[in-house]
C-alpha cells in the first residue's frame, strides 16, 4: 500500500517538472490557425494570429519562424529579419530558419563584412550553435539517466560482463552528458553576452557620443543586425562585425 | 587777365578763410560782361570738405575746360580750415543774356547752392560752332585747335595724344571690385585706331563694361592744364585674386592721327593749317594696385572668399516627398560683389541623402558701379530611406570693405518628411551587395508542426526543474547503492537473521495449527503448536534443536530477562502439548491452547 502511494507521488513530481517542456497543445490551435491563414495567403491574418500567441506569453522557434516568414511574404522585411533572428537565437541550428534569415539579409541596405575567424573557432561555433539550447538541456538529462541505470545494474548484476559493459556504458554516457552541458552553457553564455539587436528606424545616424550634438559617423539602415555593447540614458551602444563603434538612439533598434 | 583771375579767386579764398567755420558755398564769374568767343572763368568755392558738388547746367556756353579742382588747407593754432574751389573755362556762343544757374554742393550732409550769376553776352570775334563729335567712328575733334598753343601741340606728338589707365581706386582689398578706365586724350584729330594689345589683367579676374554704343564718348577735359577731348575706350571692374601689389601692364594702340605740319606760306597760313596723316603708336602707362588681403582677425567658418555686400535666401520645392524621388534645394546670393567667383556654400545634408552637384545659374550687371546681381545654386537631392529630416541652415558670409568686417548671415532650415518610397528599388539595388551561393527563388515554408509553445521566456537550460531532472538519475543510483549496503549489512549476522525469523517461523506452524483445528484433528493440531513454539525458541534463543530442553529455554529466557511468570506460562504451554500429543487433555480448550501458544509468543517478541 506504501509503495504503491510513493510511486504516484513521484509521477507527480515528474509531471510538475515536465510541465514547462511539455505544456504545449494549450492555443496550439490558435497556431494551427495562424498557419491556416499564411497557407491560404492572408499573410495579415497570419500575423495577427502568431502575435496574439506572442501576447499571451508563448514562445516557440516555430512561432518566430512563422512570423518572420510571414513579415517577409507581407513586404516588411525588417520585421522578418528581426523575428528570423529571434528563431535563430532560440535554435541556431535549424536550416530552415538559417537560410530564410539569409533570404531577409539580402534585402537589408547595408553590406557588412564578416570578419573572418580562426577555423578552430568557426569549428566551435558551428558545433555549439549546432542544437537548440533545450534540445541539449534534455539531452543530457536523458544521459545521466541512462548513465545512473546502467550504474545501479552494475551494482545488481551477478554476470560480470554485464557488470563490465554497463559500468564502461556508463562511463561513457555521463562523459557526453557532461559534454551536452558544456555546448549548452557556452551557447547560453553566447547568447546572454552577444546581445543583439536589429535596427528599426530607415537611416539611423551613428553617433560618437550618447548625445545629438555629437559627430556623425555613420549611417545603418533598417535590418541591420548590430552588438550591443552598452546603454546610457536613452541611448545604446553598438559594434560592428568589423568593430567599429557608434551611439545610437535606444528607440531606433530592437533588440533580439 | 589771368592775374585778375587769380587775384579774384584769392580774395574768394581769403574770405573763405575768414569766415572759417561758417559755411561760405559762393560763385563768381571772372567777367560779367563777355564776347562772343572770349573765355571767362566761372568759379564755385566753398570752405570746408564738400561732397557731391553738382555743376548748373552751362546752357548757352561751350565748356572749354574744367572742372578744375582746387583744395587748400590751413592749420592756425590747431584750428584747421579746408576751402575747396571749382572752377570752370567758358566760352559763350550766341550774344544774348545768360544766366549761370545755381550750383549744388553737400556739406556735413547739408546741402548748400549758389545765387545764379547773370551774364552778358556781346558780340565779339567769329566762333566756330564747335561740336562734340557725338558718335562717328573716327571721332573728329578738331577743337583742340581754337584753343591753346598749336605749335607746341605739332612739335611733340606724344604729348597731344596718348592713353592714360585710370584705376578707381588705388588700394583696394582682396576680392573687392575696382574700375579701371583706359582713356584716350586727344588734342588732334584722329583718322582711325587699331587695338593691338589688351593686357591679360594677370592676378583679377575681369568683367568688362558694355557700353551703350559702340563708339567712343568724347568729351572735354583739361588735363595738366591743357584741353583735350578724351573718350573712353574701355571700362573693366577688376577682382584682384590675391593680396600685394599687382602691376597692370599697358595697353597699346595705333592710332592715325592727323599731324599739323608748320605753314609754309602765307597762303597756307590764311586757309588753315597744313595736315598730315601719321601713324603713332600709344601705349598706356602702367598702373600698381595695391591689394591688402583680408584681416584673419574675425574670419567666419566657412567663409569661401565673398567681397562686397550680399544677402543670401534659400528654398526646397517641397517638404514632403516619398524616398528615391528628388528634391531641389536652391541657394540664391544677390548683392554686389565678385559674384561670379562665389564658390558652392558648403552644405551639410542629412548623411543618407545622395547630393549632386549644384547646378549654377547666374545674373549679373556690369555697370561703373561694380557687377551687381544674382547667382543661384542648384542642389538636386534625393532621399533613399524614409523619415523626417532636418536640413541645416546655409553657413554664407562675406566681407564688407565698406564697413571692413565680416558679416554672417543666418540661414533657413528645412523640415523635410520622407516617406516610404513606392518601389523598393533601392533594396534591389544592393541585391549583389552579398556573395550568398543560389539558395533557391523562394524563402522555406513555415513550420506546420504544432511546435513547442511554452510560456514565459525563461530557458529551460538553467531552471531548478532542469537541475531536478538532472539529478534524478545520481540520485537513483546513490539510493540504489546505500541500499545495496544497507542490506549487505542487514543481513551479515546469520543469528540475528534467525532470531528476526523467529516469529515469522512461529506465525507459520501456528498458522498451520489453526488450520489443522478447523479440520478438527486435534493430534496434528497439538503437534504444529508444540513445533511452532520449538522452532520458534530454537531460532530465537540460538539454541540448537538437539539441546532444546526445557530448561535450556528458561535459561536462555532469564539469560534475556524474560520474567518469570512468562517463562513459566511458555512451560506449562510446551508440557500441555507434549501431553496433548499422547494423550488427551482435560480442563483447557483447544482454543485456549492456541490464544496461550500466540500471547506466550507476543510476550516474548515483545522482551526481545
Amino acid at each position: 500500500m506504501a509503495l504503491k502511494i510513493r510511486y504516484n507521488r513521484m509521477a507527480c513530481l515528474l509531471v510538475v517538472l515536465l510541465l514547462p517542456v511539455l505544456a504545449f497543445a494549450a492555443d496550439s490551435a490558435k497556431f494551427e490557425q495562424g498557419n491556416g491563414l499564411y497557407a491560404k495567403g492572408n499573410y495579415k491574418g497570419a500575423i495577427g494570429a502568431y502575435n496574439s500567441l506572442l501576447k499571451d506569453g508563448y514562445t516557440s522557434e516555430a512561432l518566430y519562424y512563422n512570423l518572420g516568414n510571414a513579415h517577409y511574404k507581407n513586404g516588411d522585411n525588417t520585421e522578418a529579419v528581426y523575428y528570423f533572428e529571434k528563431a535563430h537565437k532560440l535554435s541556431p541550428g535549424d536550416e530552415d530558419v538559417n537560410i530564410n534569415l539569409q533570404f531577409a539579409r539580402l534585402k537589408t541596405a547595408d553590406k557588412l563584412d564578416q570578419p573572418t575567424q580562426f577555423f578552430l573557432t568557426r569549428w566551435w561555433q558551428g558545433l555549439m550553435l549546432g542544437f537548440s539550447l533545450k534540445g541539449l538541456a534534455i539531452f543530457s538529462i536523458v544521459c545521466f539517466l541512462l548513465a545512473s541505470g546502467a550504474l545501479i545494474s552494475y551494482l545488481y548484476a551477478v554476470s560480470v560482463g554485464v557488470k563490465k559493459g554497463s559500468f564502461y556504458g556508463a562511463i561513457v554516457l555521463f562523459a557526453i552528458g557532461v559534454f551536452s552541458i558544456v555546448l549548452a552553457s557556452s551557447q547560453s553564455d553566447y547568447f546572454n553576452n552577444n546581445r543583439e539587436a536589429v535596427i528599426f528606424t530607415a537611416s539611423v545616424t551613428v553617433k560618437s557620443a550618447p548625445s545629438n550634438a555629437a559627430k556623425n559617423l555613420f549611417v545603418l539602415h533598417d535590418g541591420t543586425k548590430v552588438s550591443i555593447t552598452g546603454r546610457n540614458a536613452g541611448w545604446t551602444k553598438i559594434k560592428l562585425p568589423n568593430g567599429t563603434e557608434g551611439w545610437i538612439i535606444s528607440t531606433d533598434a530592437r533588440e533580439i | 587777365m589771368r592775374a585778375r583771375y587769380y587775384i579774384l579767386f584769392f580774395l574768394t579764398w581769403i574770405t573763405s578763410v575768414a569766415l572759417a567755420q561758417d559755411v561760405h558755398f559762393s560763385a563768381s564769374a571772372s567777367k560779367n560782361q563777355v564776347a562772343t568767343g572770349e573765355i571767362f572763368e566761372v568759379t564755385f568755392s566753398v570752405n570746408g570738405n564738400a561732397e557731391n558738388f553738382t555743376p548748373p547746367s552751362f546752357s548757352g556756353f561751350q565748356v572749354a575746360g574744367g572742372p578744375n579742382v582746387s583744395q587748400s588747407m590751413t592749420s592756425i593754432n590747431g584750428n584747421t580750415t579746408m576751402s575747396m574751389g571749382y572752377s570752370y573755362d567758358l566760352m559763350p556762343v550766341k550774344v544774348g543774356d545768360y544766366n549761370i544757374g545755381a550750383a549744388s554742393i553737400t556739406i556735413n550732409g547739408k546741402k548748400y547752392t549758389t545765387q545764379p550769376i547773370h551774364i552778358k553776352v556781346v558780340k565779339g570775334a567769329p566762333v566756330r560752332q564747335q561740336r562734340q563729335s557725338q558718335g562717328q567712328g573716327g571721332a573728329n575733334p578738331n577743337g583742340g585747335s581754337s584753343i591753346g598753343d598749336l605749335d607746341e601741340a605739332s612739335s611733340d606728338i606724344s604729348k597731344s595724344v596718348f592713353i592714360r589707365a585710370v584705376v578707381s581706386r588705388p588700394s583696394v582689398y582682396q576680392g573687392d571690385q575696382l574700375m579701371l578706365t583706359y582713356k584716350l586724350y586727344t588734342r588732334l584729330n584722329l583718322e582711325g585706331s587699331q587695338l593691338d594689345k589688351m593686357p591679360d589683367f594677370n592676378g583679377f579676374w575681369n568683367e568688362e563694361i558694355k557700353q551703350p554704343s559702340q563708339n567712343v564718348q568724347w568729351r572735354t577735359e583739361v588735363y595738366n592744364g591743357k584741353e583735350y577731348n578724351v573718350g573712353d575706350l574701355k571700362q573693366v571692374i577688376l577682382f584682384p585674386d590675391h593680396a600685394g601689389d599687382i602691376t597692370i601692364e599697358p595697353m597699346a594702340m595705333t592710332l592715325v592721327v592727323d599731324q599739323p605740319m608748320p605753314a609754309r606760306d602765307i597762303m597756307e597760313q590764311f586757309f588753315g593749317h597744313n595736315i598730315k596723316p601719321v601713324k603713332y603708336p600709344a601705349k598706356s602707362n602702367k598702373v600698381v594696385v595695391h591689394v591688402k588681403p583680408l584681416p584673419d582677425a574675425g574670419k567666419p567658418e566657412g567663409f569661401n572668399g565673398a567681397v562686397g555686400k550680399f544677402t543670401v535666401s534659400t528654398s526646397v520645392d517641397k517638404n514632403e516627398l516619398r524616398a528615391n524621388e528628388t528634391l531641389n534645394y536652391k541657394v540664391t546670393i544677390r548683392g554686389s560683389g565678385n559674384i561670379k567667383l562665389l564658390t558652392a556654400p558648403t552644405l551639410v545634408f542629412p548623411a543618407d541623402f545622395e547630393k549632386y552637384d549644384p547646378k549654377v545659374t547666374d545674373s549679373t550687371i556690369t555697370t561703373e558701379k561694380g557687377v551687381t546681381g544674382y547667382r543661384t545654386f542648384t542642389y538636386l537631392i534625393i532621399p533613399r530611406h524614409e523619415g523626417d529630416f532636418t536640413i541645416d541652415p546655409i553657413k554664407f558670409s562675406y566681407y564688407n570693405p565698406s564697413t571692413g568686417s565680416y558679416v554672417s548671415l543666418p540661414g533657413q532650415s528645412f523640415k523635410i518628411k520622407v516617406k516610404k518610397g513606392l518601389h523598393e528599388n533601392s533594396v534591389t539595388a544592393y541585391s549583389d551587395q552579398q556573395d550568398v551561393k543560389q539558395l533557391g527563388k523562394d524563402i522555406r515554408y513555415i513550420k506546420t508542426g504544432s511546435g513547442d509553445l511554452q510560456k514565459g521566456n525563461e530557458p529551460f537550460f538553467g531552471s531548478i526543474s532542469y537541475y531536478i531532472l538532472l539529478l534524478l538519475g545520481p540520485l537513483a543510483f546513490g539510493g540504489a547503492w546505500w541500499y545495496r549496503k544497507w542490506h549487505a549489512q542487514y543481513n551479515a549476522d546469520v543469528v540475528k537473521v534467525k532470531g528476526r525469523r523467529a516469529s515469522k517461523v512461529a506465525a507459520k506452524h501456528l498458522a498451520n495449527a489453526k488450520k489443522q483445528l478447523a479440520a478438527g484433528n486435534s493430534k496434528l493440531y497439538y503437534e504444529a503448536v508444540f513445533r511452532g513454539l520449538y522452532g520458534y525458541l530454537s531460532d530465537k534463543l540460538n539454541i540448537p534443536v538437539a539441546e532444546l530442553t526445557k530448561e535450556n529455554i528458561a535459561a536462555g529466557l532469564r539469560k534475556r530477562g524474560v520474567d518469570e511468570p512468562l517463562i513459566s506460562q511458555l512451560t506449562d504451554t510446551l508440557d500441555l502439548c507434549e501431553m496433548a500429543r499422547y494423550a488427551p487433555v482435560s480442563g483447557i480448550s483447544e482454543q485456549e491452547v492456541f490464544e496461550k501458544a500466540k500471547v506466550t509468543i507476543d510476550g516474548i517478541e515483545d522482551k526481545i
